[in-house]
């Protein structure tokens, strides 16, 4: 097994609800305990209980990984289905922990595979000349370098059975234990370190704990007695004293708690709902028994709801926002235009998933861009910004709530689904500490205008409830005081002084806050946004390796889009050698970028599965084009 | 402009001449007046219609908002600031037509809000479609054909909501609507008074003349809609189920049901988060000279849940 670049990626597979999610957060903990580095991404079915699901797992003694990698060193299957999955990402080294009893499981015997799934990996199996069973499919990835690790699953419940009086009905809810405890058996962990994880993830149950420590006690004593040696990672080298350990919607909602936001609200929809379900959590701000406020998480009836309120709750001068994915954004647009002419700072946290309509639900994409900043009729300024990691995402949050009160507008912060369910070790002091500016407010009083222009675009703003001032808003043109009028030489001058406020912000935050360029390679430039970031950066290490030399532009903010610069680089590289990389079916950045530059992109990476673009992909379809010459890609790694 | 305490604003009111809804801002304003509230502890919400435009023509804070939308809108800035009393104004369409949703989630929640629906069986502002009250088989004067869709009966959705507070009044009797107004906005949780309004121009079935010969009050018959013990409810509340089916010769006013015993969604916040009332989301400090209140110390504090100390568990 490669422990090569003191890191490994182990993949965890499953039937949905087996408890794969608890053994991935078992060992990651586990891990961060030891002073590892852990970065985890996870893929599922928009199911319940019994579709495939599947987290790599990808730990490092160096450095917190910036994205999952393809290629797990370790596959380790809960069942036989996984394997039908995965059998295909085995290369020479990798490890497969399987159950034995499951070797003759035929692949058209799983229902809960979709046909064409089924289909394809059949064909597959067929066309290669293996039996179209468990066993085949072992024998595929055996012949092209893989090791086998067959534990009989049964039989180690059995024994866990027997040693803790448990039926074996019982028992087998503890069966996601198995691949996971064999995984941090051949990685080195200790039982011990185990122990730690599970006590960690089982708070105060202590049978609980005790009896996953024993299951994985059997099968570490198994895997011994079958010659199996470990192979841990390397000590870390210099490990923070903690970590902070969280999802990319963790990450939000703890930057929205710092940025001051104290009023949410939302929808249930997939992959928004936890970052307010983790603000619901923590919505009581108590340390060391000093009160320093709250953050009430409200859920509405409706994503219309969600954005009417916090426009509302913004009117009263709170920091409000609403969190959502497509879907619910689209039923948010109308609104998001009443904020715009009403000038009212509000944040709302997108999470693009797999569209259009249902489209992939819980899978990922990059597809709202244009959603986002072209959405709702007339024209109204908006900020639209996006993040590609962790850290991003906790700047981009206490950004999008400064700007928002800044310039009077609603702040588009966009994610998406592979970093709301990535989860990593955060060390906390990669976190700079945070800024907060409320721009120009006024404490109002009698002969307040809440757009009285006369001072520029950007008027004082008044909260509704400040002492002896009242305020009217509509949707509506309006006048200084906020009251309806039509007038054509009023409307010149609102309407007009609504989009310098967007000028205005192009012209105060500085460009280089705007992008990033990574490296400064020749040969190529990719040029991205979002999740991209994380592959890119790792793909061009790789290609480094390989001989060819490029860089990276990240781009943060797409409104006002930094395009002076973005101008200045593409023009550096050229049509040939710049490259647009984007989870999406057609490129959206690479018609934004011409739309402010002129510059017309030529060379295009593009991955619209829904499942994350991976680095040893995109270091491949990137020499394929600068190398031999094609023009663009298409991504297709992952189950 | 100077403080205007009773509550009128220059803009000048372009309604019909004759039209329901001048009653109806005359029932606010006396109400507010009446109750002695400052212009800037109130909010006027409104949606889009004739009656959309009533906060503009009221001295206190107005929110003129979406179609449909009036409610949510409330609610934000009612969760935000519980201090402030707040009134939706908003048409039949808009509150039980395109928005009907928000106002059965208000009544769930029993949030403090008065709830005002200009009740005129019409859309006013698009010319006179029919509104979800009118009944099925009317053909008021815009409609090329009778209507073929139902009426939706607004004190029974407000009831069956759960609403603590419904009414019906008379957009013509503004002293006995501005009373229930007083009422409503006193009652502390969700209020809604179904206030019939004649639509002078495009109503020509129920007009003033109809409902002048119909129009009754319920306390002029000993009708007490007050639940004083949450024992009484099951009874106060399929009492006014059957009254609110009245309709015909004789059309109840007044207020129907007033439960005083149930909890508002305020108390119920309250529970969670003790401080709430007295540090509502928008009295809190959240920067001192641009540094958070809460940092990331603090945040490793609150959150400690997340945190793994390397070297521990
Ligand atoms: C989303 C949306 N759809 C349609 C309209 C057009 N519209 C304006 S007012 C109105 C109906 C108003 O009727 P009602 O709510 O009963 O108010 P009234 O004018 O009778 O007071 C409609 C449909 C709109 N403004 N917004
Ligand atoms: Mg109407």
């Amino acid at each position: 097994m490669a422990n090569r670049r003191n890191e490994v990626t182990a993949l965890l597979g499953g039937p949905q609800g087996a408890g794969l999610e608890t053994a991935a957060q078992v060992l990651s903990t586990a891990f961060a305990i030891t002073g590892r580095y852990v970065y985890s991404y996870r893929e599922y079915y928009s199911n319940i209980k019994g579709r495939h699901t599947y987290i790599y797992v990808r730990i490092s003694s160096e450095r917190l990984p910036q994205t999952a990698r393809e290629y797990p060193d370790i596959i380790a299957a809960i069942d036989a289905e996984s394997i039908f999955h995965h059998f295909t990402e085995a290369r020479e080294g990798t490890i497969i922990i399987y159950d034995t009893s499951t070797v003759n499981t035929k692949i058209n015997g799983i229902v809960s595979i979709e046909p064409e799934t089924r289909n394809r990996i059949s064909s597959l199996l067929e066309s290669s000349g293996y039996e179209k069973t468990v066993k085949g499919a072992l024998q595929y990835a055996e012949e092209r370098g893989a090791k086998l690790i067959g534990l009989d699953y049964k039989l180690l419940l059995k024994e866990f059975a027997q040693k803790t009086g448990k039926s074996t009905y019982r028992a087998r809810r503890y069966l996601n234990t198995i691949p996971m405890a064999a995984t941090g058996y051949l990685l080195g962990l200790t039982p011990g370190e185990l122990e730690k994880g599970f006590r960690r993830r089982f708070r105060g149950r202590e049978q609980i704990v005790a009896d996953n420590v024993k299951l994985a006690e059997i099968v570490a004593g198994y895997m011994r007695e079958m010659g199996f040696k470990p192979s841990p990672l390397p000590e870390p080298t210099n490990p923070p004293d903690k970590f902070l350990v969280v999802s990319g919607n963790d990450i939000v909602a703890i930057a929205k708690t710092i940025a001051g936001l104290r009023l949410q609200t939302y929808y249930p929809i997939t992959p928004a709902a936890d970052e307010s379900v983790t603000l619901e959590a923590h919505e009581n701000l108590r340390v060391d028994g000093e009160d320093l406020g709250s953050v009430l998480v409200f859920q509405t009836e409706d994503e219309i709801a969600a954005i009417s309120a916090a426009i509302g709750a913004a009117l009263t001068g709170v920091r409000s926002s609403t969190t959502t994915s497509g879907p619910g954004f689209d039923l948010m647009i109308e609104a998001l235009g009443w904020a715009g002419i009403n000038e009212v700072p509000v944040v709302v946290t997108y999470y693009q998933r797999g569209g259009p309509s249902t489209g992939l639900p819980t899978r990922g994409g990059q597809e709202d861009l244009f959603n986002a900043l072209f959405s709702g009729h007339g024209l109204f300024p908006k900020i639209v910004l996006a993040s590609g990691d962790h850290v991003e995402a906790y700047e981009d949050t206490i950004r999008a709530f400064n700007w928002a009160e800044e310039y009077q507008l609603p702040v588009i912060h966009l994610l998406d689904k592979f970093l709301a369910n990535s989860i990593v070790t955060l060390p906390p002091n990669l976190l700079p500490p945070a800024k907060i500016s409320r721009g120009l407010i006024s404490t109002g009083g009698r002969g307040y205008n809440r757009f009285d222009k006369s001072g520029g675009p950007i008027t004082p703003r008044a909260f509704i409830g400040s002492e002896e001032t009242v305020i009217w808003y509509t949707g509506d043109e309006h006048n200084t005081e906020g009251h309806i009028t039509e007038d054509p030489e009023n409307r010149i001058i609102m309407h007009d002084y609504r989009m310098r406020k967007l000028e205005l912000a192009d012209e105060q935050i500085p460009e280089e806050e705007r992008y990033r360029l990574y490296g400064n390679g020749k040969d190529f430039l990719l040029v991205g946004w979002g999740s991209v970031k994380g592959a890119a950066l790792e793909a061009l290490k790789h290609l480094d390796e390989e001989g060819l030399h490029g860089a990276y532009l990240h781009v943060r903010v797409m409104q006002p889009l930094p395009k002076k610069a973005i101008s200045k680089i593409l023009s550096d590289y050229g049509v040939d050698r710049a490259i647009l990389v984007e989870a999406s079916v057609r490129p959206l950045l690479g018609r934004l970028i011409p739309m402010w530059t002129g510059f017309q992109f030529e060379r295009f990476i593009l991955k619209w599965t829904g499942r994350p673009i991976y680095p040893l992909e995109l270091a491949g379809a990137v020499s394929h084009i600068i190398r031999d010459g094609s023009r663009s890609e298409v991504l297709r790694y992952g189950a | 402009m100077a403080l205007r305490m009773d509550y009128k604003t220059d803009v000048w009111v372009d309604w019909c001449p004759g039209c329901g809804d001048y009653g109806i801002l005359a029932g606010i304003q006396t109400a507010l007046k009446e109750l002695n509230l400052k212009p800037w502890e109130v909010v006027v919400v409104s949606g889009i219609g004739c009656s959309g435009k009533t906060p503009h023509f009221i001295y206190a804070n107005g929110v003129h908002t979406l179609h449909g939308r009036a409610i949510p809108f409330a609610t934000g800035i009612k969760l935000a600031n519980p201090h402030l009393k707040v009134i939706v104004s908003g048409g039949d369409g808009d509150l039980l037509g395109i928005g009907a949703g928000h106002l059965v989630a208000l009544g769930r929640r029993n949030l403090d809000i008065t709830i005002l629906v200009h009740d005129n069986q019409v859309y006013g502002l698009t010319k006179g479609q029919a509104s979800p009250t009118l009944p099925a088989g009317v053909k008021t004067k815009s409609l090329p054909k009778p209507n073929l869709q139902d009426a939706i009966n607004p004190l029974l959705l407000a009831l069956s909501s759960g609403y603590s507070f419904v009414a019906r009044a008379y957009a013509l009797d503004i002293k006995h609507l501005s009373n229930i107004i007083k009422q409503a906005v006193q009652h502390r949780g969700a209020a809604l008074i179904d206030i019939l309004q004649p639509c002078i121009t495009y109503n020509d079935v129920y007009t003033k003349n109809w409902y002048a010969k119909r129009v009754y009050k319920l306390e002029e018959e000993g009708w007490d809609p007050v639940v004083k013990d949450p024992s009484e409810r099951e009874d106060k509340l399929a009492a006014a189920v059957r009254k609110a089916l009245e309709w015909g010769e004789r059309v109840p006013v007044g207020i129907l049901y007033w439960d005083k015993t149930k909890e508002s969604l305020e108390d119920r916040i309250m529970r969670r988060i003790p401080t709430y009332t007295e540090k509502p989301p928008a009295m809190q400090a959240i920067e001192v000279n641009g540094k958070p209140v809460v940092d990331i110390e603090k945040i490793l504090k609150i959150y400690s849940d997340y945190v793994v100390e390397v070297g521990r568990r």
